[in-house]
């Protein structure tokens, strides 16, 4: 089946920059599918929007809508939209106008665009504000005008620049649950582009974008459970790292030698992937023990450090234990941690790199550091 | 590679024109500055030489053109502080009722510069006030509206918590204004202070009416020359003498300014 | 914006108090300076016009200066507003597009915008006297065009004020191009990419961003160059004709006439000028506030 959009081996790099902005990225977006792209900043996700859009021409790669392509196509000619991170409103224009906007330019008569657009103004909760001026809004309503404004266009494919990183939690919470909505009722196709986790998760695939290159495509659980390399699971972050090496799909490392599933394909030196919400305190002896440094509030959790005893004497061992209905211990207490089976580990291929200052900003080149995991190293 | 719209040559061709335009109505004065015989007819100065410039120093031209300074300087020295203040207090809205004051500091731009000057001329005349101080006077009333908006347009661009911030760091008011507020607004400042300037330099209306053809700054000269003599080599080179300054202090505050950019970024 | 530490209502009012007392304190001596000028000029003029203050004699009561010379002030008149709303009309027109161009901001703009600049600085009279070479019957354009001297049109002193017109534009465009392209100038980037992908071609970017955008900084400023060429002296002295001369030109006249009877009609022309333009400003005042021109 064709894609809806395809980007293909698309190479891209500002002027002046010695790095490619982006860097040979394939990507095929199906009809009525929404998929997120992820990454942190400077990775080249908004580059990329623009590339598809149309803002920016790369200087090699392909752009497809529907298989044509659309690359001498200039962005008012392409059948997609943006909706970028700030509302964009036309301060000239009402609320309703605004949303009304395209259905203007395709000759549309003034009161059926009205009427369209009042349809879509509904479906973002603010149908009573059409006569308001942008002005006069506060900045979740100027999102959601600017998410009709988008929607009202009627595109093969909407893209979405990081929509709603500028809104606080709550508002950003609702506007997933609108975006839910606004899926169920029209079926369009969508790319959004995030560093947020949860608001990636809102898609079917998720696109991993690392310094200009796409690491991995996968389901957001997939991406909580098997990442495919140490950076990946930096940028999703809450995962304890244990260096060590894998003989015959058997880790070890000073937590002990675990079994790793049959699907992590890694041999020879490997870090060890445990997500903190995989281990677990417990009195009695366990195959791995160790002395509480630290005991830090997490949300409503609580994540407990442990520097575990079985380290060698010039490593240590840290991991970082979530735990769920609170903890009595303090710094200092010895405790037990207890390990998952199998299907809680993963594991990448990683180098052994003796200084640890030796931190490099490409994937490829790793690096070791004491295993305390808070995001990005 | 930015996003540019399908190449319009209709847009490079508006370019041109527009080029043209500006640049048009200077070009005889740049070519008759240069020309030491140039008969009715021919479409270059046969002769190229520097007579219109001597005329030009033999008519006073230096004393005029620092005459002209002289009242730029004093139409900017009361113009400039009083339209920072105004500017202050509008920018960052430290008045509960805005309107009148903006009207009546909007005011003079409505008013023509001619009839102000032969009001006041009738008034000095009975009040026996130098002339020179009545011209500086009204010019400064033309150009505190040019002062105070832009002014006001660079307050509204500074956070006037900042200076408080200083205060409670140890500042006191004057220090905080020295030290925080006016170093932020070095182009606002420049600009207003080149737009007071400008309205002194360039002045010929009040000059000529107040002054009744004693003052003679820069532009009584073009004035006359232009006028009357119809000796358009003299009236060129003291038209590119008055344009001259103006244009060498822009290019060298351009210059800073690009160059202060370039430092703060790298 | 940084937040303001927490404090009493008591203590935010008395701030806010003291903030405006400040800053009427600060507004005030420009105020005055221009109530004080203005108002003592103006009222001198009025008073002068209505023979009350005479160079000789008696002050009098009386419209002589107004009704003397009622013939060639309307002539005056009529030759001010036509000049004033060709050279606003024009201006207006061409600033727009140089703040269209420069908005845009593709190859070569710089050029338009260093020249648009330099223009800004250079006296009206030099501009006066440029045109004035450019456009005579022996001008520049005249000998660079073909035509001959004997055929070219009265462009300058002729009966309509072309060159006066002509000077006041170019100039003035150039001040309509600054302040169009301040006022829009950040904002249009980010909205022309909006409308693009929301399907504009760069026509309707123009005709339905861009526009709107720059519609009251347009109008005002137009305002401005209007007003401003009601009253402008230089300019109609060295290009314009004789007769009827615009209003601030005769005002001069009759100001340095050696006849003291002339003063009174000299004050009643400045007022028919002064009156004019506080005119045009009133009744275009509605319409900028329509357009949010305040803001």
């Amino acid at each position: 089946m064709t894609a809806a959009l395809h980007l293909s081996s698309i190479t891209h790099r500002h002027p002046g920059a010695d790095q490619p902005t982006l860097a040979d990225i394939d990507l095929e977006v199906q009809d009525g599918e929404m998929i997120a792209v992820l990454g942190p900043s400077g990775s080249g996700k908004t580059t990329l929007l623009r590339v598809a859009a149309g803002l920016e021409r790369p200087m090699s790669g392909d752009v497809l809508l529907d298989g044509t392509s659309v690359l001498d196509v200039p962005p008012e000619r392409r059948d997609l939209t943006v909706m970028f991170q700030k509302p964009h409103l036309f301060p000239h224009l009402s609320v309703l106008d605004n949303v009304a906007f395209a259905d203007r330019l395709r000759r549309r008569s003034r009161t059926e665009s009205r009427a369209a657009a009042q349809r879509y103004l509904d479906l973002v909760q603010l149908g009573d504000l059409g006569r308001r001026r942008p002005r006069q809004l506060s900045g979740g309503q100027e999102q959601r005008v600017a998410l009709a404004r988008a929607l009202a266009a009627s595109r093969r494919v909407m893209l979405l620049d990081e929509p709603f990183s500028a809104l606080d939690t709550n508002l950003r919470t609702s506007m997933h649950q609108l975006l839910g909505e606004v899926r169920a009722a029209l079926d369009p196709t969508i790319v959004i582009v995030t560093h947020d986790l949860d608001e990636a998760g809102l898609a079917e695939r998720v696109a991993v974008l690392i310094e200009g290159r796409i690491e991995q495509v996968d389901t957001i659980q997939a991406l909580y459970t098997a990442p495919k390399t140490l950076a990946i699971a930096r940028l999703v972050g809450g995962f304890n790292e244990v260096t060590g090496t894998v003989e015959s799909g058997v880790h070890h490392s000073s937590l002990g030698s675990l079994v790793l599933p049959a699907v992590a394909d890694v041999k020879g030196s490997a870090i060890l992937l445990v997500r903190k919400e995989r281990l677990g305190l417990v009195d009695a002896e366990a195959s791995a023990t160790g002395r509480v440094v630290k005991v830090r509030q997490s949300g409503p959790h609580q994540d407990v450090v442990v520097e575990l005893d079985r380290a060698p004497a010039d490593r240590r061992a840290r991991v970082e234990v979530e735990v769920r209905l609170g903890t009595t211990l303090r710094p200092g207490d010895r405790t037990g941690v207890q390990l998952p089976g199998p299907d809680g580990l993963w594991a990448v291929d990683h180098p052994v790199v003796e200084d640890a200052s030796q931190i490099s900003h490409a994937t490829s080149e790793p690096a070791i550091f004491d295993s305390t995991t808070r995001g990005r190293g | 590679m930015r996003w540019r719209t399908a190449h319009q040559p209709r847009l490079t061709v508006i370019r041109a024109l527009l080029v043209f335009w500006l640049v048009v109505p200077l070009t005889p004065l740049v070519l008759w500055a240069g020309a030491s015989r140039w008969s009715g007819t021919v479409r270059l100065p046969q002769d190229f030489g520097f007579r219109g410039w001597q005329e030009a120093l033999d008519a006073g031209v230096i004393a005029a053109l620092v005459r002209s300074g002289l009242l730029g300087v004093a139409v900017a020295l009361i113009a400039t502080p009083l339209g920072v203040m105004a500017g202050r207090a509008l920018g960052w809205r430290l008045l509960c009722r805005p309107a009148l004051p903006s009207v009546v500091l909007l005011a003079p731009v409505v008013l023509a510069p001619f009839a102000v000057a032969m009001g006041l001329d009738v008034v000095i005349l009975r009040l026996g006030i130098p002339g020179e101080i009545a011209v500086v006077l009204v010019l400064s009333v033309f150009a505190l509206p040019y002062t105070t908006f832009t002014m006001r347009a660079t307050y509204l661009g500074l956070d006037p918590d900042l200076e408080e911030q200083a205060r409670v760091l140890g500042a006191s008011a004057r220090q905080a204004r020295r030290r925080v507020t006016l170093p932020a607004a070095t182009t606002g400042l420049a600009t207003a202070t080149g737009l007071a300037f400008l309205v002194g330099w360039s002045d010929y209306a009040v000059t000529l009416l107040i002054g009744g053809g004693q003052i003679v700054t820069a532009p009584m000269l073009i004035g006359s020359a232009a006028a009357g003599s119809g000796n358009d080599a003299l009236s060129s080179t003291l038209a590119i003498s008055a344009s001259l300054p103006p244009l060498v202090a822009l290019a060298v505050f351009t210059y800073a300014a690009s160059r202060r950019r370039t430092a703060a970024h790298s | 914006m940084t937040q303001h530490p927490t404090s009493s209502p008591r203590s935010r009012g008395d701030r806010r108090a003291t903030r405006q007392l400040g800053g009427a304190r600060l507004v005030a001596p420009a105020v005055l300076l221009i109530l004080a000028v203005t108002g003592t000029a103006l009222g001198a003029v009025v008073a002068t016009s209505l023979g009350l203050l005479p160079l000789v004699g008696q002050p009098r009561l009386n419209i002589d200066g107004f009704t003397t010379l009622a013939g060639d002030l309307r002539a005056a008149t009529q030759e001010s507003l036509l000049t004033a709303t060709t050279a606003t009309l024009l201006a207006a027109a061409i600033g727009l597009a140089i703040a269209t161009i420069v908005v845009r901001a593709g190859g070569g703009v710089r050029l338009v915008i260093g020249l648009t600049v330099a223009v800004m600085t250079v006296p009206h009279l030099v501009g006066a006297a440029g045109t004035g070479l450019l456009l005579s019957d022996v001008g520049l354009a005249q000998r660079w065009s073909g035509i001959s001297a004997a055929s070219w049109p009265e462009l300058v002193g002729g009966r309509w004020p072309w060159a006066t017109v002509l000077e006041l534009a170019w100039k003035e465009s150039a001040f309509v191009a600054l302040v169009v392209f301040a006022s829009v100038g950040r904002h249009y980037a980010d909205l022309r990419e909006v409308a693009a992908v929301l399907g504009a071609a760069p026509r309707a970017q123009w005709r339905r961003v861009l526009l709107p955008l720059a519609a009251p900084a347009l109008a005002s400023s137009s305002l401005i160059v209007f007003v401003y060429s009601l009253g402008t002296y230089e300019v109609a002295r060295l290009l314009g004709r004789a007769y009827p001369e615009p209003l601030p030109v005769m005002a001069y006249r009759l100001f340095t006439d050696i006849d003291v009877a002339a003063r009174p009609q000299a004050a009643a022309t400045a007022v028919i000028a002064t009156g004019l333009a506080l005119l045009a400003a009133v009744m275009a005042l509605p319409l900028l506030r329509r357009l949010g021109a305040g803001r």
